[in-house]
């Protein structure tokens, strides 16, 4: 490798940004809360307890199916619907796209907090959606950030692409699905991860639309969890930190497990292909 | 084109809001009150997600559904912390709140009252005589500005001082008998215990600026030192008379000699030995054992008062019925249920909270013998402080707050000076404007 | 038709979809907020006998006139300076770093992903560990540590509270500058190479311009998460601390909307705030997307 210094400066880079959730794991792992500095080693005071005690609490399996349920729905919404919208406001011109834009710009400036009261007796009286999965992905159904990405995404495409293509008779939808959407496959997988992590975090909404455990995503278990054993576990800090690694961990998974289709499609060859 | 589009729909929202909000329907009205307080039926209630009152709340439940199958009562569990205001009040204005909530915090009250959320217990023919006989002369700090109740008052939580007897032997104090009674004594008691190392703080309450903050380091004393005045009496602060300016010096000079941190410890700072003292309830006792070996003494005065004099905070949860119940009737007879000497017996057991009965001790004698550490607790329970029931008694709360952080805390000014304007701008609140 | 519905009326047809969910989720809250805003609002129970009086802009001018939300708007104004740049050019160098063929790369992209995906609840208390006084920066620093410490010194909390935020969010930037960089075509790297251009040189002349779109996108998005900043004084600082010096808006407006029961100012100070946002936000497009 002829850069060193990048190398290195990546390498302090990736550690800065390591330590936290290192340190978050070293303190899941703890008997008794240690908050010296010297606490943040893997020195003795071990123990899977912390882990045991979630596993006995909270009933993971169908809280890790009502969070995939929540997040698919989510993201099912936002690829499909997204990607369409992303495109027409990329691409196409017509009547009404200028407001379109700004309403979406509208929506992400709105702070959820302003909306959650209404939202709530929007969803539950007038939907009648209390205590269903439909009412929780609702809010979150297509994520106008993921709207924006696709639209950027797709505008930085060349020209040529595209007239090449509708020069071939080709429909619009056509287009979007073979030429387009192959092209911006790592901002789809972006788009995909940005989502996820709204819905599969998220606390209040879902439990402001069931009380009912049997339906409570995990974020929603693991937060009960975290309140309720603040006064009583042996290490409520531990506690804590260990419900937060359990819900953390999927996602971290998936990540790994995904993160290798980020690499270049090669736009230059199917320029001049 | 585009304009009159924007206008269009923002005006088509608007039109839609404004008559969305205001339909009616659902049983709120006021002709129905009675027919709706006899009618009996299901009903749901939430109650805490807190341990042992979860497993206290479960058999409670399951006991009254053997007795009655067709009031069949369902149990869901909200957090037991800040964010079940939230849940609850979203739940009132969607009209899906369950009948009663086991945990309803004093200060939420007005504002539920307010939402016209809460169905004044005075309209059952015994509501008024049971609130009073169970909880007696203490229940009249929780009627509500209309002389109605709105709450059943249910179990406190009387805050204490908790010491750390290692930590004072270390500085050389007499672990047995600390001179903390006076406001002098017990900062020279908090010089010693930080100059000799025996923790680096004497107390640590949290110094951060939410508003219910205060129930946990001003708010005590001040009831101590007034004898139990709220914050609020007859629509006018207290706080500005030389009691309060009394307890406000003596928190700002723990705060300047750093014998309190203005910084938020992460973790509990009395279990890991960083604060020789708490500021704590009952629920302290199972939490410190094995941990901490501690001894407890009442918040001080200015003067020194003897134990059996001394007021505190409450630290109250209570039970209200909600008015979207429709089965009132019943929501009424499972509130009576869970408050009667048998279930308060069992709460007691179970949770070391203290039910707001009157001569708790002498009901339950049996308890306070096996567990004396608990009876300093049950004699406070009969001098607890609520936070004064008015109008806007949140906004009152972080008003006084963010006051009080400013200058007791981190003596941006004099203490005086800036409760007095937050004591101007309270008065205007409780009166409701 | 051309003419009415626009060249590609297949568009429409498109975006309807997301035009019907803005409508039935967004549409409704969002009018009610507004109506809010001109009334003495709190929140009531269907059917209840209340009075909330129409007042104008009286909310408005509360806000206007409370400190506590002026300063609130400084804060933030402050966040945003030091966030936005430092997450701009962050995110861009270590994009552009990962990209290349360098050893480890799934290692480093998993670790500057994690602090994103991770709940706040435990990294906030990572960041009280390594920031309070008696923690890790400060031992490390001895006596170069602030006095008073991070984040009960009015000066520093906003500061550390954007570093964090950067910090926190950089994954998910450097994401859409890796997906950006995948779109930048290989020969405008060669042909600078080919010209000798240093590789500073053709990160200024190719990378930069090449991944402009996505530049409007990381502004404007890190503008807009920043301005609703709310978890991290809620959480790291306790409500806003010390002293009011690290409230956002949301955080006063969720006190008052929320907590306190004046949902009509606590809409007028969202309002305010998306109003001050949105002109920020479409003079940041103007400035990034005009060629």
């Amino acid at each position: 490798m002829r850069h060193p210094v990048r190398l290195i400066a990546l390498i302090v880079g990736a550690l800065a940004f390591l330590f936290p959730f290192y340190y978050m794991l070293i303190g899941s792992l703890q008997a008794e809360p240690d908050t010296t500095p010297k606490g943040a080693l893997p020195t003795g005071n071990l123990t899977l307890g912390n882990y045991a005690d979630i596993d006995s609490r909270v009933d993971l399996g169908t809280a890790l199916l009502n969070s995939g349920i929540f997040t698919g729905g989510v993201l099912l919404c936002t690829v499909v619907f997204g990607v369409l919208a992303g495109y027409a406001l990329a691409r196409l011109h017509f009547r009404g796209r200028t407001l379109v834009f700004n309403l979406m710009l509208l929506v992400q400036v709105v702070p959820f907090q302003l909306l959650t009261i209404p939202l709530y007796v929007l969803i539950v009286r007038t939907y009648g959606l209390g205590d269903t999965y439909l009412g929780m992905i609702l809010p979150y159904a297509i994520n106008s950030a993921a709207v924006f990405i696709f639209r950027q995404y797709f505008m930085q495409l060349p020209k040529e692409l595209f007239e090449a293509a509708a020069i071939d008779g080709a429909s619009e939808l056509t287009i979007l699905w073979r030429v387009a959407l192959p092209l911006v496959r790592p901002a789809l997988l972006t788009a995909v991860l940005l989502t996820f992590i709204g819905p599969w975090n998220e606390f209040l909404w879902p439990f402001l639309i069931t009380k009912r455990a049997d339906m409570q995503p995990l974020a929603v278990a693991l937060a009960n969890y975290m309140t309720n054993v603040a006064a009583r576990a042996a290490n409520p800090y531990g506690a804590l930190l260990a419900g937060a690694c359990v819900l953390a961990a999927p996602v971290v998974v998936l990540f790994i497990a995904f993160q290798k289709r980020f690499t270049a499609t090669d736009i230059g060859s199917s320029v001049k292909g | 084109m585009k304009r009159t589009l924007i206008a269009l729909v923002t005006g088509a929202a608007l039109a839609l809001s404004a008559c969305g909000i205001d339909d009616g329907g659902g049983g709120g009205g006021g002709q129905d009150a009675s027919a709706a307080a006899a009618k009996h039926g299901p009903i749901t209630i939430w109650y805490s997600n807190n341990t042992d009152e979860l497993a206290w709340g479960k058999a409670a439940v399951a006991q009254w559904n053997a007795q009655h199958p067709d009031e069949k009562v369902t149990g869901q569990e909200i957090p037991a912390g800040k964010s079940s205001e939230e849940v609850i009040g979203a739940a009132i204005t969607a009209g899906n709140a369950p009948c009663l909530v086991l945990n309803t915090a004093p200060a939420a009250v007005p504002q539920f009252q307010k939402q016209g959320g809460l169905v004044p217990l005075d309209d059952f023919p015994d509501g008024k005589s049971y609130v009073e006989g169970r909880t007696g002369q203490q229940a009249q700090q929780y009627k509500s500005p209309d002389g109605k109740y709105y709450q059943l008052p249910w179990k406190s939580n009387p805050v204490v001082i908790f010491y750390n007897k290692k930590a004072f032997k270390k500085a050389g104090i007499d672990a047995d008998n600390p001179p903390l009674a006076t406001f002098d004594q017990f900062l020279d008691t908090s010089r010693k215990v930080v100059q000799k190392g025996g923790a680096k703080y004497a107390i640590l309450p949290a110094p951060t600026s939410e508003f219910f903050q205060s129930w946990f380091d001003f708010y005590p004393l001040y009831a101590a030192e007034t004898g139990g005045k709220q914050l609020v009496e007859n629509g006018k602060s207290t706080f500005t008379g030389p009691e309060g300016t009394a307890v406000l010096n003596f928190w700002n000079t723990m705060y300047r000699e750093k014998l309190a941190g203005q910084e938020k410890y992460n973790g509990d700072a009395f279990a890991d030995g960083k604060a020789a003292m708490a500021i704590v309830g009952p629920w302290a006792i199972p939490v410190y054992k094995g941990k901490v070996e501690w001894g407890s003494v009442p918040v001080p005065t200015s003067k020194g008062m003897p134990a059996n004099a001394i007021h505190t905070f409450s630290d109250a949860k209570n039970i209200a019925i909600y008015s979207a119940c429709q089965n009132r009737g019943t929501a009424w007879e499972f509130a009576k249920f869970v408050t009667s000497p048998e279930q308060d017996g069992k709460l007691l057991e179970q949770t070391g909270q203290m039910p707001m009965r009157q001569n708790l001790q002498t009901t339950y004698p049996d308890y306070f013998a096996k567990n004396p550490a608990y009876a300093m607790f049950a004699d406070l329970n009969a001098r607890t402080v609520e936070v004064p029931n008015v109008p806007n008694s949140i906004t009152i709360w972080q008003t006084f707050r963010d006051a009080y952080s400013s200058s007791v805390i981190f003596g941006k000014s004099a203490p005086d000076a800036a409760l007095r304007d937050a004591a101007g701008k309270i008065d205007k609140l409780a009166t409701g404007s | 038709m051309r003419t009415l519905l626009g060249r590609h009326p297949i568009g429409l047809v498109f975006i309807a979809p997301y035009v019907v969910f803005l409508a039935a989720i967004f549409a409704y809250p969002l009018g009610i907020a507004v109506y809010m805003s001109f009334y003495d609002w709190f929140f009531a129970a269907p059917g209840a006998k209340v009075d909330r009086p129409f007042v104008g802009f009286d909310n408005y001018v509360a806000v206007f006139q409370d400190p506590a939300v002026l300063r609130s708007f400084l804060n933030i104004a402050i966040f945003l300076v030091i966030n936005v740049p430092l997450t701009v050019g962050l995110s861009l160098v270590l994009a552009t770093a990962l990209n290349a063929a360098i050893p480890f790369r799934t290692f480093f992209r998993v670790s500057f992903y994690v602090p994103y995906v991770t709940a706040s609840v435990a990294v906030v208390g990572v960041w009280l560990f390594l920031f309070n006084s008696d923690g890790l920066v400060n031992n490390v620093l001895g006596g170069l540590a602030p006095e008073p410490s991070w984040l009960v010194n009015s000066g520093l909390t906003m500061p550390l509270i954007a570093v964090y935020v950067t910090w926190k969010q950089l994954g998910f930037f450097i994401l859409l500058y890796l997906a950006a960089l995948q779109n930048v075509p290989k020969e405008l790297y060669e042909s600078a190479a080919v010209d000798g251009a240093s590789r500073i040189r053709s990160f200024w002349t190719v990378t930069v311009p090449g991944v402009r779109p996505a530049t409007t996108l990381v502004v404007l998005l890190a503008t807009i998460t920043g301005a609703n900043l709310f978890t991290e004084p809620y959480l790291l600082t306790g409500g806003g601390g010390p002293d009011g010096a690290s409230a956002s808006p949301v955080l006063v407006m969720y006190q008052k909307g929320i907590e306190q029961g004046h949902a009509g100012v606590g809409a007028a100070i969202g309002m305010v705030l998306v109003i001050v946002v949105l002109v920020i936000s479409l003079i940041n497009r103007y400035l990034l997307e005009r060629d």
